[in-house]
Parts: C-alpha cells; sequence; structure tokens
C-alpha cells in the first residue's frame, strides 16, 4: 500500500500532458542570443540541432506564451509553428501504425492537417499560463539517422521537465518528428490511442478522422 | 501460521521470483499487452466514478482549504513514509548510492524536517527518488505482463501489482501499524492524504487529458507503460541497444513504399 498516491492515478501519465503544459521559458531568448554569431556562421552547412531547437524555443516564447493572446489565435500560431518546424507527414504516419497504408497520398495529406489541428487544440493552451520557467537547450546525440536533442524546463518550483527533441533530415533540412517529455513520447502515446479508436471500429481510419473533426469542431 | 508468517512468506517468495527472472538489460515495454481489456475498462468506469464521487471532491476541497505550505508538507509526508522501501528496492537494484541516498532521506527529514513534514533534504541536495518493487522486478528484465486497472488504484500490470504487494509487505511502517495505533494512523492516513494531493496537483492535466482524447482509457495505458519504462530506467535514455531502445523501436518506416514526400 506504499505510496497510493504515486500510483493513484498514476505519475507520470500526468508528466504527459504537464510537460508539454510547460510552456518555453526566457531562457531560450538567453540562449539563441549567445548561440547567434554561431549559427550565422552555420547556415551554409547542416544547421547546428541544438539551434534549431533553440529557435523553436524563441520562436514559441514570442508567438505562443501569455494570457493576452487569444485561443484561436494561438492554435493558429501553433499550426504555423508545426509546419515550419515538424515534418506531419512523417508524424501522421507514424501515429496511425500500420493503418497509414490504407490510405491514399489526398487522404493522408488530410489527415496530417487534421491531427496538427488535434495537436494544437491539445497543447497551445498549455502555454498560457507560462510564467517564470526557463527552456534550456542542452547537447544532442545520433542515433541511426536521427538526432535528440536534450533540453529542459526549469520551474521556479519543483525539479526540472527533461524534453528530448527527435530530429531527421529530410533533404538537407533538420525536422522534429517526436517529442519525448520525461520519458513520454506524444507519438507513441497518439499512435496507442489512435489505434485503439481504430480497431474498436473495425479497423475503419474513418472512425478516428470522424472523432478529430468532432474534437476540433469541424463537423 | 499467522498473518506474520504468511507476510514472510510471500516476501521470500517475491524475492525468489526476482532471482529466477534476471536478465542484464532492464525491461522496456514496447506495446501494450491487455488480454483482459473488457474488464479493465468496465474497472477503469467505476474509479473514474470513484474519483468523481469522492476523490476529485476531496482534492478540490484540498485545493481550496489547505495553503500551499501545509500542501508542500503532505506531500513530503507521504513521501517520507515512502523512503525506508525505496531505499530497499535501490539497494535490490543494485545501486547503493541511491539506497543511501533515500536513507538519508529519510533520516534528516524525519528528524530535523519535524516527522517528514519538511522536505529538507531537498534543500540539502538529496532529491527525491520514487523506487518500488515493480521497478526493481523491471531492473532484471521482467516485463510487464498483461495491463491490469486495479479498483482504486487504477492503471497497473501483472509485474507492477506483485511489486505493490510485495513493497507493502516489506515495508517496516506496515509492521508498526500492527503495533501501534498511531503508527497506523500516521501511516494509513499519511498515504490517503497523500493521494489526494497528488491528485490536486495534478488535477488540471488529468482534466484535459479526459477532455481532449479521443480513448481515455487507450491513453492512460499507454501513459503508464510509458511512464514505467522511463522509471525503471531512471529516466535515462538508452541509446545503444537496438532490441531494447525506446528511441529506436518506431519511427522507422520502409522509405521506398512512403506515398507522400519524403523519399
Amino acid at each position: 500500500m506504499k505510496h497510493i498516491h504515486g500510483r493513484f492515478l498514476i505519475a507520470g501519465l500526468m508528466m504527459a500532458s504537464a510537460g508539454v503544459a510547460i510552456p518555453f521559458g526566457q531562457g531560450a531568448v538567453a540562449a539563441t542570443h549567445t548561440a547567434g554569431p554561431q549559427q550565422v556562421k552555420e547556415i551554409a552547412a547542416a544547421q547546428n540541432p541544438s539551434d534549431f531547437i533553440r529557435s523553436l524555443g524563441d520562436e514559441a516564447i514570442s508567438e505562443l506564451a501569455g494570457k493576452k493572446i487569444d485561443d484561436n489565435d494561438r492554435k493558429e500560431r501553433f499550426v504555423n509553428l508545426m509546419d515550419k518546424y515538424f515534418k506531419m507527414d512523417q508524424v501522421a504516419r507514424f501515429v496511425l501504425g500500420r493503418y497509414w497504408r490504407s490510405l491514399s497520398d489526398q487522404e493522408l495529406a488530410n489527415f496530417a492537417d487534421l491531427l496538427q489541428k488535434y495537436l494544437a487544440l491539445n497543447y497551445a493552451s498549455k502555454f498560457k499560463d507560462f510564467d517564470g520557467e526557463k527552456f534550456v537547450v542542452g547537447d544532442y546525440t545520433e542515433n541511426n539517422k536521427d538526432i535528440f536533442v536534450n533540453s529542459q524546463v526549469i520551474r521556479p518550483d519543483g525539479p526540472p521537465v527533461k524534453i528530448v527533441w527527435r530530429l531527421r533530415e529530410f533533404d538537407g533540412n533538420l525536422r522534429i518528428i517526436d517529442v519525448t517529455i520525461e520519458g513520454i513520447s506524444m507519438g507513441i502515446t497518439q499512435r496507442d490511442e489512435f489505434a485503439s479508436v481504430i480497431q474498436n471500429n473495425g479497423g475503419k481510419v474513418q472512425a478516428l478522422t470522424d472523432m478529430l473533426k468532432q474534437k476540433i469542431g469541424e463537423n | 501460521m499467522n498473518l506474520k508468517n504468511i507476510r514472510a512468506l510471500c516476501v521470500g517468495a517475491s524475492l525468489s521470483v526476482l532471482a529466477a527472472c534476471a536478465s542484464t538489460q532492464p525491461a522496456q515495454d514496447q506495446t501494450d499487452f491487455d488480454p483482459i481489456e473488457p474488464v479493465n475498462r468496465v474497472v477503469h468506469n467505476v474509479n473514474g466514478a470513484v474519483d468523481f464521487l469522492i476523490l476529485y471532491p476531496a482534492a478540490m476541497w484540498y485545493g481550496d482549504i489547505a495553503p500551499q505550505p501545509v500542501k508542500n508538507s503532505v506531500r513530503s509526508f507521504a513521501n517520507n513514509l515512502g523512503e525506508p522501501i525505496n531505499a530497499i528496492n535501490a539497494l535490490f537494484q543494485g545501486d547503493p548510492d541511491q539506497a543511501a541516498a533515500s536513507f538519508q532521506r529519510f533520516i534528516v527529514n524525519s528528524t530535523i524536517g519535524l516527522l517528514g513534514f519538511n522536505d529538507v533534504a531537498t534543500e540539502f541536495g538529496i532529491p527525491y527518488r520514487d523506487e518500488d518493487f515493480g521497478q526493481t522486478l523491471g531492473h532484471y528484465g521482467v516485463g510487464a505482463g498483461p495491463y491490469i486497472v486495479l479498483p482504486l488504484f487504477g492503471p497497473s500490470n501483472l509485474r507492477d501489482t506483485t511489486g505493490m504487494v510485495t513493497d507493502y509487505l516489506m515495508n517496516p511502517f506496515t509492521y508498526g501499524a500492527d503495533n501501534s495505533d498511531k503508527v497506523a494512523a500516521a501511516y494509513y492516513g499519511g498515504t490517503v492524504a497523500g493521494a489526494v494531493d497528488f491528485r490536486y496537483r495534478n488535477n488540471d492535466n488529468l482534466e484535459q487529458l479526459k477532455q481532449t482524447s479521443l480513448d481515455y482509457y487507450a491513453a492512460l495505458r499507454s501513459l503508464y507503460r510509458q511512464h514505467r519504462n522511463s522509471v525503471i530506467r531512471n529516466g535515462g535514455p538508452v541509446m545503444n541497444d537496438g532490441q531494447n531502445n525506446a528511441m529506436n523501436a518506431s519511427f522507422d518506416f520502409d522509405d521506398q513504399d512512403a506515398p507522400a514526400g519524403d523519399k
């Protein structure tokens, strides 16, 4: 009966949404400034993965953080940021698991759009209460064809939250394909949940897209 | 045979399971294994109702009446009750440094921290880390087994349920509570208060997950699995082993077959 509190409705699951919860802090601004000259130098060569994430943090704070921004604006800006930094069709195929093969190119593109809006609905609002946190980008490691950038959100109260960004190179450009917060992968979480929805609806992806549309209010 | 003998026997049995299953790689489950899903979903819904009727109102009430320092004390006290078990499991996992850290936390917080109500150890630079017997089993390669939603306790699996029972049986407070009403009140009361505090702290995230998820049950199941993988490897990355690599296991496509874009 030890740690009911730790078990009751599970610890980490909250971290999942919690982590994304944590908006990017001012630390990133400072970090980007110091990285500035280096960034300029490297523009011709391959981009530094840590700088790539720093600039995302920088943009996210200036565009998403704060209570003054209208919620719909925030969602729209969130989608724009994803367009710029994420490889959405890759993410879309991953979260569909084996079902992506049953979709045409057009259907997949539509699904990627829908997914983006759904993620914006889930995560954009997390930036609203940003206050006092700092986003610090660390080093990166390479594993097979992917690059993992480590970062932390330093909170005024409580331990820092670890965020790992998974990047892959597409035609010489780095793009994010997954975000892992305290060991919880956004992609894997969505994939598992979507798989359950599809399976419970006779293997039809249509059921999933209908539900997504309903959530984001397109129906 | 009295109750205590049976308990001791159970601890012994669990330890021999541990020895028998020992493997070199920590377990990192990559897929949900949920053979009793229909039953689990029923329990999940019942838990949701209990939460709505009891835990959620209690947590909201607690949130309103308790000032922040009191809330911190509740968490510290509940965490402190778990430190002996954290130390024992760290030791089982072959991590004497962490075991010593948990033990130090327990001593420091129970004395200078006034019976655990103040987490002075964290201020001294010894952070809290939760170690349970489920993690110990995972550390030695024991997989999660079937997913189980426990009544009241929520998401678990066969391994972690075994771990929870073992921790209960190993916990010195369990035996202290047998012999003293005061210890019993502190142990069980502290645990319940810790649960209310936990529910309060995670309310926003939990409510949002409920609201935005398409299949709340499946989302929880995935989050639980990933969280357990993460605590089993103590938050560290698993970058160098193909089979066991949480980072590797996915995001791979046959690029030849890719229908859109990125060839």
